[in-house]
């Protein structure tokens, strides 16, 4: 079985995807063999009220039954604004969510945030995953309108802010909720951790994706594998913003040696569904 | 509880009970559509030439890599860089980068394609780089942030590597700030870095000669890029970069055209690979662009894989 971990619908607000809704996602499933995909909406990142987008993805799922059993959806969050409580249990109750995903930087919350460690203890009570991304997309190449990579009161422009998150800027909700489920994906950035914090993430319950772009040289999955542990990835797209196979090619292609049948099972499929709770 | 939110509660929950009752992986409904997909067979369906890597301090690991991707022959060069703005990029310091790829060329003379660099601010040692690189088996040139593509320095040089039949292959980029959009953003990039308007003015001036814009999944804009490269026939791009977006290659193709694009891993391999499998490109613009785009041009200067 192969599950891809992280997807979605929607719209990014500053470039044209495809293959953005379930019925086009369902034929990019079926064309390439996967057959599960956790989604959420991208539209959640960008309305200050994201239940709008939980309704939209509710509403598309059920628009065509073969959506229901290929489709896992997780809900997003902002746990700074009104009501998410309440969202968050109709989500869970109601429409169907088996996870959550957070945007602290484009929800403009500290990773520390009260409100996050709240919603974070909410979700370990409830047994649901929580879902961060560390970058939506390249930086390099955003959009003007997109979050700001740079201080633009400092007194001289080319003082840069890397405002993209590495491994390190996610650690404190781990450390102050260490019994929560974590998946964490598009590893874009640094994955170097001292050696307190490696600890810790080999012994909470956190899983990874395969979308992001820095498994490679001298991270590269089969050395990861044996950094984290086997049972701390998991096959993820991170599409439509990324290519859909990317992350799979990494799985595959290791070889007997690196990963041996088992382990590339649990990296399809088992992984995510022992985090997911399915 | 009035009656709308009694009915739209009930409507909710209703369906909320068919969503969670039907676990995914456990219904009844069939797959339907669902074909069996072997990547790895996808994988090795198509020659590659990897037209943008750079040698690594260990070859027999890199080589590994590109054994299990069915990467047959790799193009490399070694610019002079300078990241951190404190080494030399004289024409020793070129010359010793040089010698890092005509090293790797000699160990592993079935799999590296080498390009030679210059810094075109030396204009006599530079022409003697050439003619030293060229009698020692290099097929052709990568520059970097030294000078502009479309400076004048840059006009004997181009003139060679044209009379050679060889690319002028480019680092470059475009984001805010470069690339005529958006100047206010000063991002702290190279000055000299050659942007697409700057390619597209030396490729105007010289129609005959050969360009290669390097990596339009490297981070810049690859819409703005490719549609401002659009009308020059005689530049062509490669799709390296860690930037593996869903759409570059189809983008690419669309505004491009099948035959002006090259595979490249910018040393970024599984994401030069999956980023084209992935792609909606037929078979056919798969094959030319992980390996027939690149040979063809490699056999105008008779540096061809056979």
């Amino acid at each position: 079985m192969l599950l891809d971990i992280n997807s979605y619908i929607g719209h990014w607000p500053f470039k044209q995807l495809k293959y953005n809704t379930c019925a086009s996602r369902l034929e990019t499933m079926n064309r390439f063999g996967v057959d599960l995909s956790v989604v959420s909406n991208l539209n959640g990142i960008f309305y200050k009220n994201t239940q709008s987008a939980n309704v939209e993805l509710y509403n598309e799922l059920k628009s065509d039954i073969q959506f229901s059993s290929r489709f896992i959806p997780f809900a997003v969050i902002n746990p700074i604004y009104a009501g998410w409580m309440d969202d968050l249990e109709n989500c869970i109750t109601k429409l169907g969510m088996k996870g959550v995903r957070v945007y602290p930087q484009y929800h403009d919350y500290s990773i520390t945030d009260p409100g996050f460690i709240q919603l974070v203890k909410v979700c370990r009570d409830r047994g649901l995953p929580v879902t961060i991304d560390m970058r939506m997309v390249d930086s390099r190449q955003r959009s003007w309108m997109d979050i700001p990579v740079f201080d633009y009161n400092a007194p001289v422009k080319t003082d840069i802010i890397f405002r993209e998150w590495n491994l390190q800027n996610i650690m404190p909700v781990i450390r102050e909720v260490p019994d929560a489920r974590f998946i964490i994906v598009n590893l874009a950035n640094s994955i170097r951790l001292n050696i307190e914090d490696l600890a810790l993430i080999r012994k909470a319950d956190v899983v990874f994706d395969t979308s992001g772009r820095s498994l490679m040289g001298d991270d590269t999955l089969s050395e990861l594998l044996k950094r984290f542990g086997s049972e701390k990835f998991a096959f993820g797209s991170h599409s439509p913003i990324l290519d859909y196979l990317t992350g799979l090619l990494r799985i595959e292609s290791m070889n007997g040696s690196e990963a041996d049948d088992e382990t590339k099972e649990r990296l399809r499929s088992g992984n995510a569904r022992r985090i997911i709770g399915i | 509880m009035n009656r709308r939110k009694f009915i739209a509660g009930t409507s909710l929950s209703t369906a909320g009970v068919i969503l969670t009752n039907n676990l995914p992986g456990c219904s009844s409904v069939e797959q339907k559509g669902k074909v069996s997909y072997d990547i790895m067979k996808d994988v090795m369906k198509y020659r590659k030439i990897d037209a943008h890597c750079h040698p690594q301090d260990d070859l027999v690991k890199q080589l590994e890599i590109a054994d299990r991707l069915g990467i047959s022959k790799m193009q490399i060069s070694n610019p002079v860089t300078n990241f951190s703005g404190t080494e030399s990029e004289g024409p020793d310091q070129v010359r010793m980068h040089n010698d890092v790829v005509l090293n790797a060329m000699k160990k592993f003379p079935d799999r590296f394609i080498g390009f030679f660099t210059l810094n075109p601010n030396y204009r006599k040692e530079s022409v003697e780089e050439i003619n030293r690189c060229v009698d020692l088996g290099m097929a052709g040139y990568k520059g970097y942030t030294q000078v502009k593509v479309n400076d004048p320095l840059y006009y004997p040089i181009i003139e060679k590597l044209t009379d050679l039949k060889m690319l002028v292959f480019m680092h470059t980029f475009c984001q805010l700030g470069m690339a005529g959009y958006r100047m206010k953003y000063d991002i702290g990039r190279f000055p000299n870095t050659t942007l697409p308007e700057d390619m597209v003015e030396a490729a105007r001036r010289y129609p005959e000669a050969m360009f290669h814009f390097a990596h339009i999944a490297g981070g810049g804009d690859w819409e703005y890029e490719c549609k401002m490269l659009k009308e020059c026939p005689n530049i062509y791009v490669d799709t390296g970069g860690s930037n593996n977006e869903e759409n570059i290659i189809d983008f690419a193709i669309k505004h491009l055209g099948e035959d002006r694009i090259f595979f490249g891993t910018d040393d970024c391999y599984h994401h030069g690979v999956g980023k084209i499998l992935a792609s909606d490109a037929t078979d056919a613009q798969k094959q030319k662009i992980f390996f027939d785009n690149y040979n063809n041009v490699l056999k105008k200067g008779g540096h061809n894989v056979a």
